[in-house]
């Protein structure tokens, strides 16, 4: 790939992640009325950022993908050391590709399908913002980058479940008045994310003193696996890096704000919330706590999988108790992430394997999911499961493609759901060799008994949701199908759902060396 | 000296004039600020003046640049705002540019005299522009209490100075500290007693608890651009006192005092934003919070009289002044292009504002997200410095007064979102009038677009303020 070699140095990556945010502030000088061209330029620059990405993927030297590539360090604040210092590794690079490749989805469905108050501007250059904060997070490689980065998502996603969000009122124990779902669910998400990195941020500058003053990722990680951070003081900062990502993950108990997040963002807000938002906080994992803090990960891991455990069967049975299709599908991502943790608390490499497949599969299959709902939500005006029913007659695109997507997320094998689940239960029978077997192997079972509660609820979803006869109230109504706009945008995540269910070398290609890297670096197994 | 006589001159000039007054004050302080710059860029070693009383350096350079430019961004807010009341133009500008010049002898000054005269010469003005609306009851009631505790706390500051003066029998700072320590005095009770007398007394510059409680009152009944430089300028005034008294002699008193601070700035945080959280009067919760603000930039120098490590704490403190300075004063323009739109002292009859404003809208998340530290505006920077600085020792009280900062960012951004919702989010009130981007004078637009500029660069950029950090270890060595 000499014919890009230009793009060596950071500077494809730099495109990657500032280009949209560039045409984010271009859109803010076009006049409202322009409507398509703004969603044009919108389209047009997620289009390249994402052709970048795939630039950058090809280029990528796979035989040696434990190593940092492409990457670069420049000088960025000088008082504190700080630095632009990019870079991908095999363990970054499928989660960069799924954000570029998710917002591209995201936008084209916004083309047509903006709820009140329309406003395609604002809601387009938040999409752009939102991009810039999610591929910078995973190609930074400066603790402070990385922090204004993972921060940067936050207004963005704010506003766009403040203003674009569900205005059904409800009431909230422990507010007076009742409240509108939208701004309540975005202040949660709000204060929830700043708690933890607040804390987060104390434990970075705990890293930077103890640790030489310097914010870089692979020294700390150098310095971290020599053994730099010990004691009290390690147990201190694993425990707000701890918060920081659980949080974003999210991890039980600290997940509450995100069945709210996701009932009331709009279709799009979903979708990126759950296809790569939730993916900043176990990456954090894997990029920083892991292999800075080896010793805290050891000592903590037990209690990551107990938790991770519950978060499963947790999710399970609440979206059991569901009756809103929307709120049941963010329950069960907090079953499907806890999937993902309890694969990075096993500390094998089977187990990390696992938890990247994981994110990956997650993100393209719960991004379909609640592409889907939010689309038949928009459709039928309610999402509530008990008045929908015979979808299939209905709607038999959307009823397809729904059936599909449940069946990839319960973990049908052939599909990409399998390969998460089914490793990271295998990672938890065979924890790295001195963590409490007893723990794991229990831990492992609640997940396999999660497994089968997660085939329940998703089958007895699509029985109510999908199957039977229509409903009295729909049958003369005149429902649309789903439009080229919605097509554009799924089919392609159904393809990528079949290719790495059958080929889960797709990623494993990639994160496979890096992983085992890490482990044998980190943890010596 | 040049640059001493270049302001004095700026600012005798417009004493007469009554129509142009507006004109020639804002033209002169925009060219007040060449001889900074220019003095900035041919920086070689600090000038010392009257033996060590008055010292020019970096650290005084930037801290007076950071003034004018102040001064000058309150004066565009207050163009229109003057005009449509008839009140005494030339006046008001002639009060504020004394209150400029207190402010900038008191960056350079290194005598209790000097200090005084500075500290009073920048207050005393303010006493009279806070009761600027003379029909309006709250104005004269906040602008009575601002005037009694004013007094009371110059009288307490005098005090503590005559107590240092007294012992030591000197007054440039450098001296005293030095017979301080000489003569063993440096942790006697006389001297702890000064430092608490000035510290109340400047306590109620820099509205820190238990010394905040005008600051609502005398905020409300203020108008606008007043509050706006109360808020800014005179606090950063005593802040600057404040940073160079503890730098410069106080180092020398042990711990005693730091672990003061260190606890009345935790509290100041608290109560700030635990009564910002209630309000929905505006200008009262921009009050409470920079009452809340007043505890994040005490923080590092608090910290620093424990730990030693003074050139951090000034550091972080006089970063976090100057990136408060721009968008606080951003945060009280939006609520001026608001109040334009539809006149209320409530905040929530704002309802849907930003669809009909979407410029104010856009410098209201600006604004409000960066005074909540939200990255990549601005306000992420100063409170990350500050957190640095109460970290860099891994101290007990740095360490506590972090995990009190951290908390108190969180209860921040409820308040401070909750401008950005109402406007954004809320249902349109019905007393909306149309249009109204269009009627924004040109003066509001440039302190917004400067504001705006100021704090998104210096979020994206600090490295800008790298120069600071030089600057403050010069200050601290000189």
């Amino acid at each position: 790939m000499s014919s890009f070699s230009f793009l060596d140095s950071g500077l494809g990556l730099t495109v990657v992640v500032f280009l949209p945010l560039i045409s984010a502030i271009f859109i803010f000088l076009i006049p409202k009325k322009q409507e398509m061209l703004i969603k044009l330029i919108t389209l047009g620059s997620a289009i390249v950022a994402f052709l970048v990405s795939l630039v950058v993927a090809l280029q990528f030297d796979f035989n040696d993908a434990a190593d940092l590539q492409l990457g670069t360090k420049v000088s960025w604040i000088s008082s504190i050391n700080s630095n632009y210092e990019i870079g991908i590794d095999g363990i970054s690079l499928p989660l960069l590709l799924l954000s570029t490749f998710i917002s591209v989805l995201a936008i084209i469905y916004s083309f047509e399908h903006l709820p009140e108050p329309k406003n395609a501007k604002g809601m387009m250059s938040l999409i752009l913002i939102l991009e810039t904060g999610m591929n910078g997070t995973f190609v930074a490689l400066d603790l402070i980058l990385f922090f204004v980065f993972f921060e940067l998502v936050l207004l963005p996603m704010y506003f766009m479940i403040g203003i674009w969000g569900d205005k059904t009122v409800r009431s909230v124990s422990g507010l007076k008045n009742d409240i509108e779902t939208r701004l309540y669910a975005s202040i949660k998400f709000f204060v929830f994310t700043l708690f933890g990195s607040a804390f987060m941020l104390l434990g970075f500058l705990g890293l930077y003193f103890r640790g030489n003053k310097t914010f870089s990722i692979p020294e700390l990680i150098e310095l971290g696996t020599n053994g730099a951070f010990t004691g009290t003081f390690a147990t201190l900062v694993f425990a707000v890096l701890f918060l920081g990502f659980a949080v974003k993950v999210p991890m039980w108990p600290l997940h509450t704000w995100l069945p709210d997040a996701h009932t009331a963002a709009p279709t799009v807000g979903s979708v990126l919330l759950a296809a790569i938002l939730l993916k900043l906080g176990s990456y954090g994992f894997v990029r920083i706590a892991l292999p800075i803090l080896p010793e805290q990960a050891v000592a903590w891991a037990p209690a990551i999988a107990i938790l991770s455990a519950i978060g499963i069967i947790y999710g399970s049975l609440a979206c059991l108790a569901q009756t809103d299709l929307k709120r049941l599908i963010a329950f069960s991502s907090v079953g499907h992430m806890g999937f993902v943790m309890l694969g990075i608390s096993s500390l094998t490499s089977i187990g990390i394997n696992a938890a990247m497949i994981g994110m990956v599969a997650h993100g393209i299959i719960t991004g379909l999911l609640f592409f889907v709902s939010g689309s038949m939500s928009h459709t039928y005006h309610t999402r509530d499961m008990g008045r929908l029913g015979g979808n299939m007659k209905l709607l038999p695109k959307t009823g397809a493609i729904l059936a599909f997507t449940a069946m990839a997320s319960l973990g049908l094998p052939g599909l990409a759901g399998f390969w998460g689940e089914f490793m990271a239960l295998l990672g938890a029978y065979n924890p790295l060799p001195g963590l409490n077997v007893t723990i794991f192997r229990s831990s492992m079972v609640a997940g396999a008994i999660g497994t089968v509660l997660t085939a329940g609820y998703l089958l007895w979803m699509l029985q109510r949701v999908n199957l039977g006869e229509p409903k009295e109230e729909w049958i003369d109504q005149e429902l649309h199908d789903a439009d080229n706009y919605e097509l554009v945008a799924w089919i392609p995540l159904v393809i990528l759902t079949v290719l790495i269910g059958v080929f889960p070398k797709l990623i494993f290609g990639a994160t496979n060396d890096a992983v085992i890297a890490l482990v044998a670096k980190a943890f010596g197994g | 000296m040049t640059i001493v006589s270049a302001i004095s001159l700026d600012l005798l000039l417009p004493r007469k004039l009554k129509y142009i007054v507006a004109l020639v004050s804002i033209l002169g302080s925009l060219i007040a600020f060449v001889p900074i710059i220019f003095q900035y860029a041919n920086y070689s070693s600090p000038e010392i003046l009257f033996e060590g009383s008055y010292v020019i350096d970096k650290f005084s350079l930037i801290l007076k640049g950071l003034f004018i430019l102040v001064t000058y961004l309150t004066f565009l807010l207050s163009v229109n705002f003057v005009e449509s009341d008839e009140y005494y133009q030339g006046e008001y500008y002639f009060l504020l540019l004394s209150s400029l010049l207190g402010a900038l002898v008191v960056t350079s000054s290194r005598d209790l005299l000097t200090m005084f005269i500075g500290i009073e010469l920048a207050s005393t003005p303010m006493f009279l522009l806070s009761g600027w609306k003379k029909g309006d009851q709250k104005s004269n009631e906040g602008s009575i209490k601002f005037f009694l505790l004013g007094v009371l706390s110059a009288s307490l500051i005098l005090y503590g100075f005559s107590l240092l003066y007294g012992v030591t029998g000197k007054l440039v700072f450098s001296d005293i500290a030095n017979t301080l320590i000489q003569s063993d005095l440096n942790q006697s009770p006389v001297t702890l007693l000064s430092a608490i007398l000035i510290l109340a007394g400047i306590g109620f510059k820099i509205s820190i608890v238990p010394f905040h409680s005008w600051a609502p009152d005398t905020y409300e009944g203020a108008p606008l651009p007043v509050t706006a430089y109360l808020s800014v300028s005179s606090k950063a005034t005593g802040f600057v006192a404040l940073i160079i008294l503890i730098s410069k002699v106080f180092y020398a008193s042990g711990q005693g005092l730091g672990i003061i601070l260190v606890f009345i700035s935790g509290i100041t945080m608290f109560v700030g934003n635990l009564s910002a959280l209630q309000q929905t009067n505006p200008v009262r919760l921009l009050a409470y919070s920079s009452i809340a603000q007043a505890g994040f930039i005490l923080a590092p120098m608090a910290v620093a009289g424990i730990t030693g490590n003074y050139e951090d704490g000034v550091y972080a403190s006089v970063t976090y002044l100057i990136i408060y300075a721009f968008m606080n004063i951003g945060a009280f323009l939006v609520i001026n292009l608001l109040q334009r739109n539809i006149q209320s002292d409530d905040m929530y009859d704002w309802g849907g504002l930003a669809r009909e404003m979407p410029l104010a809208g856009i410098f209201a998340v600006i604004f409000f997200f960066s005074l909540a530290g939200i990255p990549p505006l601005g306000g992420w920077f100063a409170k990350f410095v500050v957190f640095r600085s109460l970290l860099s020792t891994g101290e007990i009280f740095g360490v506590s007064l972090g995990i009190v900062g951290a908390i108190n960012a969180v209860i921040a951004l409820v308040y401070y979102s909750r401008i950005s919702k109402i406007i954004w989010m809320d249902s349109p009130s019905e007393n909306i009038k149309s249009n109204n981007d269009t009627l924004i004078p040109s003066p509001l637009r440039v302190v917004g677009f400067v504001s705006l500029i100021l704090t998104i660069v210096s979020g994206i950029f600090p490295g800008i303020f790298s120069n600071l950090g030089e600057a403050s270890s010069i200050f601290f060595n000189s």
